[in-house]
């Protein structure tokens, strides 16, 4: 039985005894070649449910609008952690989530040029290929998950260049930035009513698409993300001019396994890295 | 650099401890270079990375934040979230371009009078060797 | 449209000086809502705040910047200046153009006006965005804690009670008494100490309004001033000091022996012991470390087989001995606290030259102290260590672990100097044919009838002062060879000493920095406790609601220890003559539009004052307790939101701060 069966068997049921008024889950886009978020609340919308390897957003994020109804989800590994992250800053109740989780086998490049066939970057480095949360498992998890020895190579290689190469790299980047916050509104970390770049008092940022702006425009969003980011690397995925986003959230990521010895997502109980401390802890990073 | 350089230094001072112990290095009369402007704040855990980051985008070549040394806060663990906070933002910082010399993290208590001048002096020496941060691309840009 | 008012002071020539208080007021009058100018030249004396006062009613001005001197100094000040003339006194800001401008860049006259001129700059950024606040009113427990029980701790414990408000004075020892009690002598009278310190201590244990507990420690302290909540941990003593009448039949029948503390390990005591004769409570403790009966239990457990001890049990005549007593916690609620935890001696084993410790003869000014004492454990004959014969040549040195940088401390222990004289003229009248002799530096006799008593132990008593610094003590024999100068004659000098007093230095007791953190309090390099003002606020801190006393803040002598305890007292039985409190109103809010639940504010706030509320549309958010909160300021960098914000410290002021400079 393939991925896509299961999940339509699943929540099928889950449909018809009314243990959820929707299930999130994934159809086949209108150019029939990719895959777009479905919302099922009847039975005969269920039958559009699929899985495969184009199925790229992260629905975790539409829990936030359904917060009081008991919803159904199909989550990869890197989704559920946003679950994960959620339910730990009390966004979503676990009471009223069924998790299909599913164990996934990478997601492919999508867009119109390519072949459908090379795995999306973040996929390349994965190393959970199964859900970290759920309530049912759909698909065979991995014996074992591949050791990538080179996970931050690319952070790495960016912080052993100098100063001013990376400085020139950043500005070249943040100049792209037309602000149209599409990295925010895709990721499941970001749900404040009002952003802060939205603010007008204090104006942290302002109107101006202008490089410094941009720059504690991306900075701030990246650090707000710090011991959050769940690196599903969907915001870099919809910048419209290809802002290396997964290169700042990754270095974050790297900095907080190094000094806090915490991942995201990986349980809901344990305490944000800034939510705690230790007294002996000494940061030679402060200098 | 150029020769009229002067760098500018934000200084973001808790009030309990090194505001105190900046008052006492002013009491008993010990110099140190012009450059920083305090700014009071309660605690250092008061400090958001948003100011940090805002200080730099304003103008600032160097940004200091000093509290109360761990364990002696006023309101006892501030400066252990500061701590977590600042150690996650210096490295973060110098990965986008702000030299790590730019932005210092030091713990000066309510009597350290001459600490602190010895820290605003080595600070602002440092800041004239790496001379003016400067934003390539905001150059000339409206 | 904001009206700000700014006015420079010159502080006499403190501030105008060094900085050129008119370029100031000229950069001033064009800064945005500077409404008018002025400066004065001391804007805290009356004529300085009576023409702020004025000026702010002529010109209609709504907010104020001074350029004066550090807002620690002043800003309580000014507050007041500004209500009066009818302003809200939170509508203030302070430019420090005194502390951090003219008197650490009086080198460059020109930079540090600039300076001034960009700190103004940033004080009326500020006061742009000032909002009036409004105090709130608490209740309070007018209840007094006293941690220490020493001469400080008893004097405060007794001024306190006396004005009718309860006190808990807690000690850590089976006794009060401190440092004291274990003194023979007291100069410059040369009272007998525990003659006159026993009526006190006595006082203090029948006092209506104070509760004694002994052998007890503060654990932890919460809450602020008019509400601590502390919860004391009252040792097991083994002992019911309910039933126990003090006759002393345990710790006479006794068996076991251990060196004694009070006499500083040179005579034993019991293992059921009280510390000394007079001991207030008169009511034993056990010491269940070396007491045959715990030994026994413990070897049980072991599986060893040890002899078991029940002879004070046996003969307790009112069957007060109580082997299974456990440790208690007492939690009480209190309005004030005072610290007067005291002082231990310097340990000199870290002076290599003087033998680390290990000569029996070479002993300290306390142990001196215990061997003049009349129930101390040579029944007050001063003999040696070692051997137990009658020294005849005594030699004392100065300064050992004080005045020296070396050995990390540098400040002057100022009782040394005296009691040195004090100890050299109770030796003679001890001993007429003994010799004494004295190594100083200086001779620190500056309180009253302090310089005419070391002219007496010079003059009358033969104490031979060598002006000089003893750079080593070796045995030779049956005697201690001190090297020293005497650099008024230029010569080195040897004595062959049967006994070396050395004059160790006084620092803050064991522990001082743990209850400092617990108290948050703060402590200096030498980890004594710092007072609010060294000059003008001697027994307070910086924290509302806690004080000081005695020696745990510095060095001193049994007269300052006293007055600082009346001192202390007098400041508390001043708070508890209010009824309520007015509370600090630069507090933390959150905006309940903004604020997304994430609760991340409740994990991180030091005083738990962020509690939860469900809005109307069944969201649950934080909410500040205004009362708890004491305006640290962590949960506003701690929101993503931006919903937590601080009064008087807001996003909006200090980001206003930041971008008002080099404009």
């Amino acid at each position: 039985m393939d991925l896509g069966e299961q999940i339509r068997n699943k929540a099928k049921e889950l449909i018809e005894r009314e243990t959820v008024d929707c299930v999130i889950g994934y159809e086949r886009a209108t150019d029939g070649v990719g895959a777009r978020p479905l919302f099922a609340y009847k039975p005969e919308e269920v039958d559009r449910l699929i899985f495969d390897q184009t199925c790229t957003h992260n629905l975790a994020k539409y829990l936030l609008n359904s917060k009081d109804k008991a919803t159904a989800i199909v989550v990869k590994p890197c989704d559920s952690r946003a679950i994960n992250l959620l339910l730990n800053e009390s966004q979503i109740q676990r009471d009223k989530l069924f998790i299909i989780g599913v164990a996934c086998p990478g997601i492919t490049k999508t867009g119109l040029n390519n072949t459908h066939e090379e795995l999306q970057a973040a996929c390349q480095i994965c190393q959970q290929h199964t859900p970290v949360i759920y309530d049912f498992l759909v698909g065979e998890p991995p014996a074992s998950e591949p050791d990538i020895a080179e996970a931050y190579a690319d952070v790495a290689a960016m912080e052993g260049q100098s100063a001013e190469e990376r400085r020139a790299f950043w500005e070249e980047q943040f100049s792209r930035c037309i602000r149209c916050y599409a990295c925010r509104q895709v990721c499941p970390g970001c749900y404040c009513t009002e952003c802060f770049v939205e603010r007008l008092d204090p104006l942290w940022v302002g109107i101006r698409i202008a490089p410094e702006e941009n720059e504690v425009w991306n900075t701030i969003r990246a650090f707000h993300l710090a011991g959050r980011c769940i690196a599903c690397n969907e915001c870099e995925r919809v910048c419209p001019v290809n802002i290396p986003l997964s290169l700042l959230n990754r270095k974050l990521e790297k900095e907080v396994r190094q000094l806090f010895n915490f991942q995201a997502g990986i349980d809901a109980e344990t305490p944000a890295p800034f939510a705690t401390y230790k007294k002996e802890e000494v940061f030679p990073e402060l200098g | 650099m150029a020769i009229e350089y002067q760098p500018k230094i934000v200084g973001f001072l808790c009030n309990w401890c090194s505001y105190a112990g900046a008052d006492v290095a002013g009491t008993s009369r010990i110099c140190y270079p012009p450059n920083i402007r305090i700014i009071r704040v309660p605690c250092s855990g008061r400090i958001d990375p948003l100011l940090v980051v805002k200080s730099f985008q304003q103008g600032a070549d160097g940004v200091l934040i000093a509290g109360c040394h761990p364990g002696d806060c006023h309101y006892t663990e501030g400066n252990y979230y500061a701590r977590r906070r600042l150690a996650l933002l210096r490295p973060f910082l110098e990965y986008i371009g702000i030299e790590k010399e730019r932005f210092r993290v030091e713990w000066v208590s309510a009597s350290e009078g001459k600490k602190w001048a010895q820290v605003v002096s080595s600070f602002t020496d440092e800041l004239y060797k790496l001379g003016p941060r400067e934003m390539t691309l905001a150059k000339g840009t409206g | 449209m904001a009206r700000t008012g700014v006015f420079i002071c010159h502080c006499g020539t403190n501030i105008g000086g060094t900085v050129d208080v008119s370029k100031v007021l000229e950069a001033a009058k064009s800064m945005p809502t500077v409404a008018y100018v002025d400066d004065n030249t001391y804007s805290c004396s009356e004529p300085g705040q009576a023409s702020i006062h004025d000026a702010i009613i002529e010109n209609r001005l709504d907010r104020v910047v001074i350029g004066c001197c550090s807002p620690r100094m002043h800003e309580n000040t000014f507050r007041k200046t500004v209500a009066t003339a009818g302003i809200n006194p939170y509508l203030l800001e302070i430019a420090n153009i005194r502390e951090h401008c003219s008197w650490v860049h009086g080198d460059d006259k020109e930079a540090a006006t600039d300076k001034a001129i960009e700190l103004v700059r940033m004080a009326v950024a500020k006061a742009a965005s000032l909002e009036p606040l409004f105090s709130r009113q608490v209740g309070l427990t007018k209840r007094a804690l006293v941690i220490g029980g020493g001469i400080a701790g008893i004097q405060a414990a007794l001024d306190i009670a006396n004005a009718d408000y309860e006190v808990v004075l807690v000690e850590r020892e089976p006794s009060i008494g401190g440092r004291m009690a274990q003194l023979d002598k007291t100069f410059p009278t040369l009272d007998c100490s525990a003659c006159i310190l026993a009526p006190k201590m006595v006082d203090v244990a029948q006092h209506h309004n104070i509760t004694l507990l002994t052998y007890a420690e503060v654990q932890d302290v919460k809450g602020f001033v008019g509400n601590f909540e502390v919860n004391i941990l009252q040792k097991a003593r083994k002992v019911d000091h309910i039933k126990c009448t003090g006759c002393g039949t345990c710790w006479q029948k006794c068996l076991e022996r251990t060196p004694s503390e009070f006499n500083l390990e040179m005579g034993k005591r019991s293992a059921i012991y009280i510390p000394f004769p007079q001991a207030v409570p008169l009511k034993p403790v056990i010491d269940t470390e070396h007491c045959a009966h715990f030994k026994y239990l413990e070897a049980k457990e072991e599986g060893r087989d040890l002899p078991d001890c029940n002879i004070c049990q046996q003969l307790c005549p009112v069957s007060a001995i109580d082997y299974e007593q456990e440790d208690q916690i007492i939690s009480e609620r209190f309005g004030a606290i005072i610290v007067a935890t005291g002082y231990q001696t310097f340990d000199h084993s870290v002076y290599h030259e003087y033998g680390s410790g290990r000569y029996t003869d070479v002993i300290t000014g306390l142990h001196l102290e215990r061997l003049l004492s009349a129930s101390g454990p040579t029944g007050g004959e001063v003999i040696r260590p070692s051997d137990g014969l009658l020294p005849k040549t005594v030699v004392f040195v100065s300064c050992v672990g004080s005045r020296d940088e070396q050995k990390g401390r540098s400040y002057c222990s100022k009782v040394c100097c005296m009691y040195m004289a004090k100890q050299a003229i109770m030796l003679k009248e001890h001993d007429p044919e003994v010799q004494c002799y004295i190594f100083y530096i200086d001779i620190r006799a500056g309180g009253k009838d302090f310089e005419e008593f070391a002219r007496r132990a010079q003059e009358e008593y033969g104490t031979l002062y060598l002006r000089g610094r003893v750079s080593k003590i070796y045995q030779e024999g049956k005697k201690l060879i001190v090297c020293g100068e005497d650099s008024l004659i230029g010569r080195a000098v040897e004595i062959a000493a049967d006994l070396v007093v050395l004059a160790t230095g006084m620092e803050p007791s064991i522990g001082a920095v743990e209850l400092a953190q617990r108290l948050k309090i703060s402590y200096d390099t030498n980890n004594f406790f710092i007072e609010a003002h060294p000059k003008l606020r001697p027994v307070e801190t910086n924290t509302d609601g806690i004080f000081l006393a005695g020696s745990c803040i510095g060095p001193k002598d049994i007269p300052e220890s006293v007055a600082q305890g009346g001192a202390a007292a007098a400041k508390v039985t001043a708070l508890f003559s209010q009824d309520v409190l007015t509370t600090d109103p630069m507090v933390a809010t959150i905006d309940p539009m903004l604020c997304s639940g994430c609760l991340l504010c409740t994990q991180v706030c030091p005083f738990n004052a962020i509690d939860t509320q469900v809005t109307r549309d069944g969201r649950t958010i934080a909410l500040v307790n205004e009362t708890m909160c004491k305006g640290c300021g962590l949960c506003v960098a701690s929101c993503r939101f931006g919903a937590a914000d601080l009064r008087g410290f807001t996003q909006q002021q200090i980001l206003a701060q930041v971008t008002s400079l080099w404009r």
